[in-house]
C-alpha cells in the first residue's frame, strides 16, 4: 500500500517564500536542527583550510590571551586575499582531489556515516563576496565526497537588516555491511522469498543454504535535506525568522518479523528478521516574530512538522510451515507476516513568551507553548492471509463447530474487521513556564521557576471485530493460534470466552509540575556559591503509580579568582517516591474486563510479580557530583580536568537496583608561537547498571513475589559493567608557506555482563545451572585506533596541494552476533544481519588547492 | 486511498498552503513595510525606554546603524576616541577583525555616519584606556585578566543580542556558573565557518568543558558530532531554554522528533516508556550497544517485564548461536526481533509491537 506524498504542496510556496521573502536566516541556537555543515572529511566544515598566521594575534604582546573561563583563545588563521569586483570584495578556494581506499572499505563501522568511494572528490568549494559599502555579503561553501556525501550550503543578506541562507546536504549512515537476505525486494514493503525458497513450505535446511548462498550486501539509510530560512529585522526591535526544510530518508534496515516462538518448539515458529523499507520525508517548519525593547521581550513563535511515509505496511514470506502442540492436528498454512509502518503525522506548536526587565537586573518571563500531534493513518488488516489460519483438529481444514480453534480468514483480512479504518489519535500538548530572576544585593540573585507541562493523550480503540463480534486481535500473524490451540490473541464466546488478550488501546497522559527556587552568591568577583531546591510532581495517566515526586537541592560553587584555574562544582542529591505502586494497572485493557469473560480453571494468571518496580516510576535516591577545571600552565598551554559521578539506588526487590555512572577527563592545549598548536587528550568513564528479575514457575494468579508464580528460588540478578578508555593527541603547523596537520583518535570500550541467580528455576534453561561455568556472557569489545596526516606544500602564488593519509584499525565483538559468520539460520529462527565487524582501512587523498 | 483519506488529506493541505500564504504575506509586509507593521504592532506594547533607537529606514547607515558605545561602568569618564585610534596600537588584531561579521556590519554603518563606532560597540570608550593602556578596567576586555567583571561582558554583548534565542539567558546555568560570550564566542577574527565561534566548531566549543561528554561519541553508536554531520547545538541551545538540560524544544521526546518524526505517532498501540522518555531506553551521547541502548538487550527490557511465560527468563551464553540451545531471545536484535515496532504500532494487531 502507498501513500500520496503531500510535500509537493508544501514544498510549492517555498520558491514563492524565497522570492517574496528576500530576507531571511536560517535556524538558530533557539530553534531547530541543521545548526552545521561538515562532513567526515573537514568535520570542522572548513575553518581548518586555513594556514595559520604566523604574524599572531596581536603585536603588543606576544603571548595568547585566554577566554574568561582561563582556556587560550585560538591563534587566528591567516587573512584570506581578496579580489575586488567593483563593489564587492570576493575571496576563495577551492580543493579538488582523488581519495583512495584501501582494506575493507565496505565495512559499516569504517562507513557509518561516510561513503568514501575511490575518485574524484570536492574537498571544500568557498566562495565569499562582501560589500563594504552596506554590508551585503554572500556566500557559498561545498563540499561532495559521494552522491550520497555532499552538502551544499548559500547564504546572503546585509548585515544588521536580513539574511537568507539556502542548503542541501546528502548524510550517509551505513547501517550493516553483513547483510545476507532469504528476501527479494529489499527496501520495497513487499518481501518475496529467493528462489527455490517456497512461502510456508521450506525447510530450515533450504532456508540456511538459501541464507549461506545470499550475496553479502551494505544496507544503509541515507538521508537527503533541503533547507531555507530567512531572518530580517523589521526594525531595531522586531524581528521575524523562518526556516523551512524537507529531508528524504531512502532506504532499508534491519527489522523483526514475528511468526510465534521457536525456542519452546523444535523446528516449529518463525523468527524472522527481516529488512524493512525507509521511504520516508518530512518538512519541518519553524517560524516566528520577536520583539526586544530596553524593559520588555516578546516571542511569538509556530512549529511545524509533517511525516509522510511512503507506505503504510509492509508484508514479507514466510518460510516455514507451522505445525500444532496437539497430536493429530494440523495448523493452516500462513505464507506472509505484516507490519505497519509509521503513521503520517502532523505536528503543530505555537509558543509565546514575554519577558519584563525588573530592577537590578531582574528578569521576569512567560512562556506559554499550545502544540498538537496527530494522526489519521489507513489501518491494516488484522491479518494477512487467505482461507483458513489456525489449528485443524483430527487433521481437518474445514470450518465448522468440530474446528473450534480454525478460523476465517475472511473475517480478519479486510478493514471490515476493526471498529473504524483510520486511527484518529491525538496528543495535545500544554506547557507554562514562569521564572524570576532578582537581585535584591548586588552580590545576591534569587530566582524561582514554575512550569507545568501536560500531554493529553486523545484517541482510545477498543479492538471490536463487527463481522464475528470478537475483541482483541491476530497474534503474531496468526501464527500463535496456529501452533497453540486458543492462543490467537482474541476473545470471542464459547471456546474463546476465557482467552486473555488485549483489547484497548494504552492512553498515556502525561502532566508534569516543577517548582523551582534558587540563589547564588557572589562572594567577590570571580567567587560565587549556589543552591537550588527542585520539587517535580510527574503525574502519568494509566501507569503503576498516579503521582511520582522528587525533590533535588543542589549545590553549586564557581571560582574564576585565581589568574590560574578556573573551578566550577556541583553536587546535588535527588530523592524520587510517590504514591501507592499499582504493580498492574493494565487490566482494563484485556479481555478479562470484558462482561463476558469467564474466568479459566485456576484463575486468571497473573499479569507480572508484585514486588517488581518499573524504574522510571520507582523510588530512587541519586546522587550526583561534577567538577570543571581549568589550569593555566605558563603562558602557552592550558590543562583542562572534568570529573564527574552520578549513583542511583533504586527502592525495588525487582527491576532496576542501581545505575552508578563516573568518569573523568584531562586535555592539554599547547600554543607555543602563531605556526604551531599541539593538543591530546585521555578520558575514562565507567557505568553500572544492577538489575534483578525473577522467573515465573507457574500460570498462577498469586502475584506474589515468593508465591507459587513467582517463587523466591526463581530470582536472579545480572549486573552491566561498561568501562571505556579515550585518548586523541593533534597538531597543526606552518613553516613557511608548508603546513603539516595530524590527529589520532583511540577508543577502547569493553562491557561484561554478569548474572547471578538464587537456583537453577531463575534459568531459561534449568540444565545450565550446572553446566555453565563462570555465569557471565563474553565481553563485548569496541576498539578504534585512526592516525591521519596532512601536508600542504605550495606550488605556485595560488596553488597548493595536500597530501593526507589516514590508517585506520577498528575491532568489534559483541556475543549478539556471536556465531554469525557460521550461519544464519538456526532450526526456525533467520537472522539477515551479522552484525558490525571490525575493519583495518587506509585511505590516501590528493587535494589541489586552488585561491580563486 | 479511499475519497475521504483524499479529502482529509487536501484539506490539511490547504491548511499548510494557508498557513504558507499568511506567512509569505508577513515576510511581504516585512520587505515592503516592514517598519509599517512593526510600528503598528509596537503600539500594542508598552513603551520602551529604548527612545534613542531608530529603525534602518531612519537612518542613513547601513550595516550595524544602531551600534552604540558599550557601558562600561570601570570607566564612566571615557569618551570615544574612534576606531583609527584603536588601530594605531592594535593594528594587527584590527586586521583579523577586519574579515569578520562583525566588522562587515560595524564598517558600513561607521563609513556612513561617523558617529556610529566600531571596535568601541564593544569595548567601550577608550579614552582613558589610550591614556593609561595598561590598566585594568579602563576598556571592556572579554579575556581572563582584563579586569571587566563578567556581568558587564554578558551585558555588553547582550546590548545588541538580547533576546530570540538567548530569552533565558538569564538564571540560566551558563549564566549562574559565571560564563562569559566570549567563553564559547570570539569576534575578534574568523575562527569558525558560522558563529564567530572561540574554537573551529560548535562540538569543539562546549568540549572545551565538556570533553566528557564529547568523546562519548566515540563509542560504538553515537549520532554524527565526530563526522561533522550534527552539532551540540542541535539539540541543546547553550544560551538557555526553558528546561534544565537546555534543551531546544519543550522536552526530551520533542528535540527526538526533529529528526525522528517517524517515532512521533501517536500510535494506536503505546509503549509507555516510550512515549514518557526517550532517554529511558537511549542514551544520546553515545553507547557501547545498538542503537545507542542503555544496557543490553534483553537485559534493558528485562529491567521492566516479568510477565509470565517468557520475558523473565535468565539467559546463559548456551542461548548464543553457538551453545547448547540457541534462543531467540538472546541472539541478534533479542526481544526486538519479534516486538520490532517497539517504539509504537499502527497496526491493529500490533499491542504487543509484532506487526
Amino acid at each position: 500500500m502507498h501513500r500520496q506524498s503531500g510535500h509537493r504542496v508544501l514544498l510549492a510556496p517555498l520558491g514563492g517564500l524565497l522570492l517574496l521573502a528576500g530576507n531571511i536566516a536560517h535556524a538558530d541556537s533557539g530553534i531547530g536542527v541543521d545548526m552545521w555543515r561538515g562532513n567526515v572529511l573537514d568535520p570542522r566544515g572548513g575553518a581548518d583550510s586555513r594556514p595559520l598566521d604566523p604574524r599572531g594575534t596581536s603585536w603588543l604582546s606576544p603571548r595568547q590571551r585566554r577566554s574568561p573561563s582561563g582556556n587560550l583563545y585560538l591563534c587566528p588563521a591567516a587573512s584570506p586575499e581578496q579580489t575586488k569586483l567593483g563593489e564587492w570584495l570576493f575571496s576563495g578556494s577551492l580543493d579538488i582531489g582523488f581519495v583512495g581506499v584501501s582494506g575493507d572499505e565496505d565495512n559499516a563501522l569504517w562507513n557509518r556515516y561516510a561513503d568514501w568511494e575511490d575518485g574524484f572528490i570536492l574537498g571544500l568549494l568557498q566562495l565569499e563576496f562582501l560589500r563594504p559599502r552596506d554590508g551585503s555579503y554572500a556566500s557559498l561553501r561545498a563540499s561532495r565526497i559521494s552522491d550520497d556525501d555532499a552538502y551544499f550550503d548559500a547564504m546572503f543578506g546585509r548585515a544588521g537588516s536580513y539574511k537568507v541562507h539556502a542548503f542541501l546536504r546528502e548524510l550517509p549512515n551505513a547501517l550493516s555491511d553483513s547483510v545476507r537476505s532469504i528476501w527479494n525486494g529489499v527496501g520495497s514493503n513487499h518481501l518475496t522469498l529467493v528462489d527455490p525458497l517456497q512461502a510456508g513450505a521450506s525447510t530450515s535446511g533450504q532456508v540456511g543454504a538459501a541464507s549461506r548462498a545470499a550475496i553479502e550486501r551494505q544496507i544503509s539509510v541515507n538521508r537527503s535535506k533541503q533547507g531555507l530560512g530567512f531572518s530580517i529585522y523589521l526594525d531595531p526591535r522586531w524581528s521575524a525568522h523562518a526556516d523551512v526544510s524537507n529531508e528524504q530518508r531512502k532506504g532499508a534496515r534491519p527489522f523483526g518479523g514475528a511468526m510465534f516462538f521457536n525456542f519452546p518448539f523444535p523446528d516449529n515458529g518463525g523468527i524472522l528478521e527481516t529488512l524493512r523499507p525507509v521511504d520516508d520525508a518530512t518538512v519541518n517548519l519553524n517560524t516566528g516574530l520577536r520583539y526586544a525593547g530596553s524593559k520588555w521581550r516578546l516571542d511569538f513563535a509556530y512549529s511545524g512538522s509533517f511525516y509522510r511515509d511512503r507506505y503504510t505496511r509492509f508484508d514479507y514470506e514466510m518460510p516455514y510451515a507451522l505445525s500444532p502442540v496437539i497430536p493429530g492436528a494440523v495448523s493452516a498454512p500462513l505464507q506472509r507476516g505484516q507490519f505497519a509502518t509509521e503513521p503520517d503525522n502532523d505536528y503543530h506548536n505555537i509558543k509565546a513568551a514575554i519577558t519584563r526587565k525588573l530592577g537590578n537586573a531582574g528578569e521576569f518571563s512567560l512562556t506559554a507553548s499550545l502544540g498538537r500531534m496527530s494522526q489519521d493513518d489507513s489501518l491494516i488488516a488484522p491479518i494477512d492471509c487467505q482461507g483458513v489460519f489456525g489449528i485443524g483438529l483430527g487433521g481437518s481444514l474445514q470450518l465448522g463447530p468440530q474446528n473450534p480453534f480454525l478460523f476465517d480468514c475472511s473475517q480478519w483480512n479486510s478493514n471490515a474487521a476493526l471498529p473504524r479504518t483510520r486511527a484518529d489519535m491525538r496528543i495535545d500538548t500544554s506547557l507554562v513556564d514562569g521564572r524570576i530572576v532578582l537581585h535584591p544585593l548586588e552580590s545576591l540573585s534569587v530566582r524561582a521557576g514554575l512550569r507545568f507541562n501536560r500531554e493529553d493523550y486523545r484517541g482510545s480503540w477498543l479492538a471490536f471485530n463487527p463481522l464475528n463480534g470478537a475483541y482483541g486481535y491476530v497474534s503474531e500473524n496468526g501464527a500463535q493460534g496456529s501452533v497453540v490451540p486458543g492462543e490467537v490473541g482474541f476473545w470471542y464466546p464459547g471456546a474463546g470466552a476465557s482467552n486473555l488478550t488485549r483489547i484497548r488501546n494504552l492512553p498515556l497522559d502525561l502532566q508534569t509540575t516543577e517548582a523551582t527556587l534558587g540563589a547564588d552568591w557572589r562572594i567577590s568577583e570571580g567567587n560565587s556559591i549556589g543552591a537550588d531546591l527542585v520539587v517535580n510532581r510527574f503525574e502519568p495517566g494509566n501507569r503503576e503509580r498516579e503521582q511520582v515526586d522528587f525533590r533535588r537541592i543542589s549545590l553549586n560553587w564557581t571560582n574564576r579568582a585565581l589568574d590560574w584555574l578556573t573551578l566550577r562544582a556541583k553536587l546535588s542529591h535527588l530523592r524520587q517516591s510517590g504514591d501507592r505502586y499499582n504493580y498492574d494497572p493494565y487490566e482494563f485493557t484485556f479481555s478479562s474486563s470484558l462482561p463476558g469473560f469467564v474466568e479459566p480453571e485456576g484463575g486468571v494468571p497473573a499479569h507480572t510479580v508484585d514486588a517488581l518496580r518499573k524504574f522510571d516510576l520507582a523510588s530512587r535516591d541519586e546522587d550526583k557530583f561534577s567538577l570543571i577545571a581549568t589550569i593555566a600552565l605558563g603562558d602557552d598551554m592550558t590543562l583542562g580536568a572534568s570529573l564527574n559521578g552520578m549513583r542511583n539506588d533504586y527502592d525495588a526487590s525487582l527491576g532496576r537496583q542501581s545505575y552508578d555512572t563516573h568518569g573523568g577527563t584531562v586535555q592539554w592545549d599547547w600554543q607555543p608561537n602563531p605556526r604551531f598548536m599541539a593538543s591530546a587528550y585521555f578520558g575514562r568513564d565507567f557505568s553500572t547498571l544492577e538489575l534483578a528479575n525473577v522467573n515465573d514457575q507457574a500460570l498462577d494468579p498469586d502475584p506474589s513475589l515468593g508465591g507459587p508464580t513467582y517463587p523466591l528460588d526463581a530470582v536472579w540478578s545480572d549486573r552491566d559493567r561498561q568501562r571505556n578508555a579515550y585518548a586523541g593527541a593533534s597538531f597543526k603547523a606552518s613553516l613557511k608557506r608548508v603546513a603539516w596537520d595530524g590527529n589520532w583518535t583511540w577508543v577502547n570500550a569493553r562491557g561484561s555482563n554478569n548474572y547471578a541467580f538464587a537456583s537453577p528455576s531463575a534459568l531459561a534453561y534449568f540444565s545450565d545451572g550446572s553446566s555453565v561455568p563462570g555465569n557471565a556472557f563474553p565481553d563485548t569489545r569496541y576498539r578504534v585506533n585512526a592516525i591521519s596526516m596532512g601536508l600542504r606544500v605550495p606550488l605556485g602564488e595560488r596553488l597548493s596541494l595536500r597530501v593526507f593519509d589516514t590508517w585506520a584499525r577498528g575491532r568489534f565483538e559483541d556475543w549478539h552476533y556471536a556465531g554469525m559468520d557460521e550461519t544464519r539460520v538456526i532450526e526456525h529462527r533467520v537472522y539477515t544481519d551479522g552484525g558490525p565487524r571490525g575493519y583495518r582501512n587506509n585511505l590516501l587523498g590528493m587535494l589541489l588547492q586552488v585561491r580563486l | 486511498m479511499s475519497a475521504a483519506n483524499s479529502a482529509t488529506r487536501g484539506l490539511t493541505q490547504r491548511t499548510l498552503l494557508l498557513l504558507w500564504s499568511a506567512l509569505a504575506m508577513l515576510l511581504a509586509c516585512g520587505q515592503a513595510g516592514a517598519q509599517t507593521a512593526a510600528l503598528d504592532l509596537a503600539h500594542f506594547l508598552p513603551a520602551t525606554s529604548r527612545a534613542q533607537a531608530t529603525s534602518p529606514a531612519d537612518s542613513p547607515a547601513a550595516g550595524f546603524a544602531n551600534a552604540r558605545v558599550a557601558v562600561n561602568p570601570a570607566a564612566a569618564g571615557a569618551t570615544p576616541v574612534g576606531e583609527r585610534m584603536c588601530i594605531a596600537c592594535h593594528q594587527l588584531e584590527s586586521d583579523h577583525f577586519t574579515h569578520t561579521f562583525h566588522a562587515l556590519g560595524l564598517h558600513a554603518a561607521s563609513k556612513t555616519d561617523a558617529s556610529i563606532p566600531v571596535c568601541e560597540t564593544c569595548h567601550g570608550a577608550g579614552s582613558l584606556h589610550a591614556q593609561d593602556p595598561t590598566s585594568q578596567g579602563l576598556i571592556i576586555g572579554f579575556t581572563k585578566t582584563s579586569g571587566t567583571p563578567i556581568a558587564v561582558q554578558t551585558a555588553t554583548c547582550l546590548a545588541c543580542h538580547e533576546g530570540g534565542p538567548r530569552d533565558h539567558w538569564s538564571g540560566s546555568v551558563h549564566q549562574r556558573n559565571q560564563l562569559s560570550c566570549s567563553d564559547c564566542h570570539n569576534p575578534m577574527a574568523k575562527f569558525s565557518g558560522e558563529g564567530l565561534l572561540a574554537r573551529s566548531s560548535i562540538n569543539d566549543t562546549c568540549a572545551q568543558c565538556h570533553k566528557d561528554v564529547l568523546v562519548q561519541f566515540h563509542r560504538r553508536s553515537h549520532m554524527p558530532l565526530p563526522e561533522g554531520q550534527m552539532s551540540c547545538v542541535d539539540c541543546h541551545n547553550p544560551h538557555g531554554s526553558t528546561t534544565s538540560p537546555l534543551l531546544k524544544t519543550n522536552t526530551v521526546n520533542e528535540t527526538c522528533y526533529q529528526c525522528h518524526a517517524e517515532k512521533r505517532g501517536p500510535f494506536l498501540f503505546e509503549h509507555a516508556p516510550v512515549r514518557e522518555n526517550c532517554l529511558n531506553c537511549h542514551t544520546p551521547h553515545g553507547s557501547n550497544q545498538h542503537a545507542l541502548l542503555v544496557t543490553p538487550l534483553p537485559f534493558l527490557c528485562q529491567q521492566c517485564h516479568s510477565s509470565t511465560r517468557h520475558p523473565n527468563d535468565l539467559q546463559t551464553p548456551q542461548s548464543l548461536i553457538s551453545g547448547a540451545h540457541p534462543d531467540e531471545r538472546l541472539i541478534g536484535r533479542a526481544c526486538i526481533t519479534c516486538h520490532a515496532n517497539i517504539h509504537g504500532s499502527n497496526a491493529p494487531s500490533g499491542p504487543r509491537f509484532h506487526e
